[in-house]
């Protein structure tokens, strides 16, 4: 029986190559329909929920969620992957809640700058050391972690809430309170990626050396500049997801973006980026991203306890990847 | 006379060999001994007390070294060993509270079998959907550290005190019988060691992990090595919560627990000599390291360092022998 449908099925597929390879060649009509799919499901479970509010509150949470995804795609691309993105997170809002005093654009620079040096000795070590990636920066949110806790003792001690600017970015909306701010600064990083990614000399050395990088190597590209340019990038996208969220949620603490991190990898994962490297786009992310926020709202008004939600979203995220595997291969 | 000479000359220990394919395992070996020579010269009496700590308290984290070395060898990842061990510490406080040890040893071994087949089911998904192994089990980790918070929502349970003489040595779970603790430790790494080295199954392992084609075209049923890879990680990891429940008393299915366990896991699969491109290293050189990253903290604390600067000084050495494993690594590859 199982056997009979199976033939059937795939003789369904050789019926109309038109319909299953259109499907291999756009992934992301197929996210999108998911990505639909989940709002409607929502809007079923909370009939509230399809409305401008509803909406924009999906956004909000989505917005750091796909900066950070951002990091994530860009090294997962050079076949590297950041388990540190949630502790630079955290260290960048800290930093930042230090310096709010001295104005917003301070605050920021600083925390952006906590970003770029943490991502950059990560660089280091992968590119110039050849240490393991993922030793590498999980070693790093170890070490900011030590440092962080230690610091919140003294330096850092009160430095709890961020300048109202960085709070309205973070947690305010504009156009009688329908578009998020921070919906704005995600646009705009979502355009430079993008663009970087599929125009820039430096955007098409990320994919080849995730993607063979012998040749490039044979090419006469530096790898280790590139590794370290990479890193220093996926910091300083980090810093930025930790600034906003530090503005969302108004108050600064560890545990800040330390539950970003899973998510992250899933964001970019769920939208099409290879593990190994060379495959990938941001748009994927992008999609990834709206869609675990999407998820994350369903949960809420779900009310089922932690327990129900980690089980459902992980299933969730392994039927996501499932399909996009399926639907790829087609081709 | 001659031809026996010459076999003898034949079968001579062939230092460099072993030096070359043991080297990482022993220079680890040497690193933990080094380690807990300092520590003994740095408290004022170092003795069976001391031994029994740092041999069951590293339990939990040796068995799930072991766990994600025999995945790592067999050319796999799993992010979701350390919820697996929660998930076995959940399911076991909460049957095992008020048995007499006879049951806890019987739901002990229930505890195993079961989380092995739940992990080989996962070992399947991935043959089954070609989802790379990473991704599959981030999700994992996810719904396994669900299941445990459903098994038990708050800290709670309990075991039987001889139990938890099984692990410790000690019925209350503190004393200075440290042989319990060290044979705990030994035997199921040597026979980790001994299946990996010397038998069919475990050396497909390795070949599997090394060049899944080659692996293939030699015959061998990959996708087989893959679900019993996944399947003894998953009864290794259930072993850890079985441990940790025998430390500690009580269980707890905390999701942090599981993701810090599985990052300190792939640390000490990297740091013991398991490459995570797949077949190569050693079971016992995981184990080591596994110990080793746990005795940092008893000798950082013992230097007077506060438990948050010894976080940042264990980051730190692990980067700083990572990198020095990479400059030897290179100078080899050089001077080849």
């Amino acid at each position: 029986m199982t056997s009979d449908l199976g033939t059937r099925l795939s003789a369904g597929a050789e019926d109309r190559p038109n319909w299953s390879s259109w499907l291999a060649d756009h992934p992301l009509a197929v996210l999108s329909v998911v990505l639909v799919a989940l709002v409607l499901v929502t809007a079923v479970i909370e009939p509230r929920y399809l409305s401008v509010g509803g909406l924009r509150n999906t956004v909000l949470l989505a917005a750091p969620l796909g900066i950070m995804a951002g990091a994530q795609t860009i090294l997962m691309l050079t076949g590297g992957i950041d388990l540190s993105v949630g502790m630079i997170a955290t260290a960048a809002a800290y930093v930042a809640a230090n310096q709010s005093p001295n104005g917003a654009a301070i605050a920021i620079v600083t925390g952006l700058l906590v970003g770029l040096v943490a991502g950059s000795v990560n660089g280091i070590g992968v590119g110039v050391f050849k240490v393991n990636a993922l030793i590498m920066t999980l070693a790093m949110s170890a070490i900011l972690l030590g440092l962080f806790t230690a610091l919140s003792f003294t330096v850092l001690q009160g430095s709890t809430t961020v300048a109202p600017f960085i709070k309205t970015l973070g947690g305010g909306s504009f156009w009688g309170n329908r578009i998020p701010y921070n919906a704005l600064v995600w646009a705009g990083v979502s355009l430079v990626i993008i663009f970087g990614l599929k125009r820039t000399g430096f955007g098409r050395l990320l994919y080849a050396v995730g993607d063979n990088p012998i040749a490039v190597r044979l090419a006469g590209v530096r790898i280790w500049q590139v590794h370290i340019a990479a890193y220093a990038i996926a910091g300083l996208l980090a810093a930025l997801a930790g600034i906003l969220l530090a503005g969302r949620t108004g108050a600064v603490d560890l545990q800040l973006a330390v539950s970003f991190l899973l998510p992250s990898v899933a964001a970019a994962v769920i939208g099409g980026t290879s593990i190994f490297g060379g495959m990938g786009t941001y748009g994927g992310t992008i999609l990834g991203a709206l869609i675990l926020g999407v998820l994350a709202t369903m949960m809420t008004f779900l009310d089922a306890g932690q327990a129900i939600q980690q089980v459902v979203y992980g299933s969730i995220v392994l039927a996501l990847a499932w399909l996009y595997a399926r639907v790829t291969r087609a081709s | 006379m001659t031809t026996f000479e010459e076999a003898r000359e034949g079968r001579g220990v062939d230092w460099r060999r072993i030096a070359r394919r043991q080297g990482w395992t022993v220079g680890v070996w040497l690193l933990l001994l080094g380690t807990i020579v300092f520590y003994a010269t740095l408290i004022p009496n170092f003795g069976d007390f001391q031994i029994t700590s740092i041999a069951k308290n590293s339990l939990p984290l040796v068995y799930l070294a072991v766990a994600q070395a025999i995945i790592v060898i067999a050319g796999g990842i799993d992010l979701a060993v350390g919820a697996m061990l929660v998930l076995s510490n959940a399911v076991a406080a909460r049957l095992m509270e008020g048995q007499p040890f006879a049951m806890t040893i019987v739901i002990a071994i229930g505890v195993i079998v079961f989380c092995a087949l739940l992990n080989a089911g996962v070992g399947w998904v991935i043959t089954v959907s070609k989802v790379p192994d990473i991704v599959v089990t981030l999700a994992t980790l996810f719904i396994i550290s669900g299941l445990a918070l459903m098994v038990l929502p708050s800290p709670g349970g309990g075991t039987s005190e001889w139990f938890r003489a099984l692990f410790t040595g000690s019925t209350t779970g503190s004393g200075s019988n440290f042989w319990p603790p060290l044979l705990m430790m030994a035997i199921p790494v040597a026979i980790a060691a001994l299946f990996m080295r010397r038998t069919k199954t475990g050396l497909s392992l390795y070949a599997t992990g090394s060049s899944p084609v080659a692996a293939y075209l030699s015959a061998i049923n990959t996708a087989r090595a893959k679900v019993v890879s996944y399947a003894i990680g998953g009864a290794y990891a259930a072993l850890g919560g079985l441990s940790a429940l025998a430390i500690t008393g009580s269980g707890e299915s905390r999701f942090s627990t599981g993701s810090n366990f599985t990052l300190r896991s792939v640390a000490a699969v990297v740091l013991g000599g398991v490459a995570l491109t797949g077949g190569i290293g050693s079971v016992v050189g995981a184990a080591a390291a596994g110990i080793f990253l746990y005795t940092l903290s008893p000798v950082l604390s013992a230097m007077g360092v506060d438990p948050n600067t010894a976080q940042v000084i264990q980051g730190v050495l692990i980067v700083v022998v990572m990198m020095v494993a990479g400059i030897v690594q290179l100078r080899r590859e050089r001077a080849e």
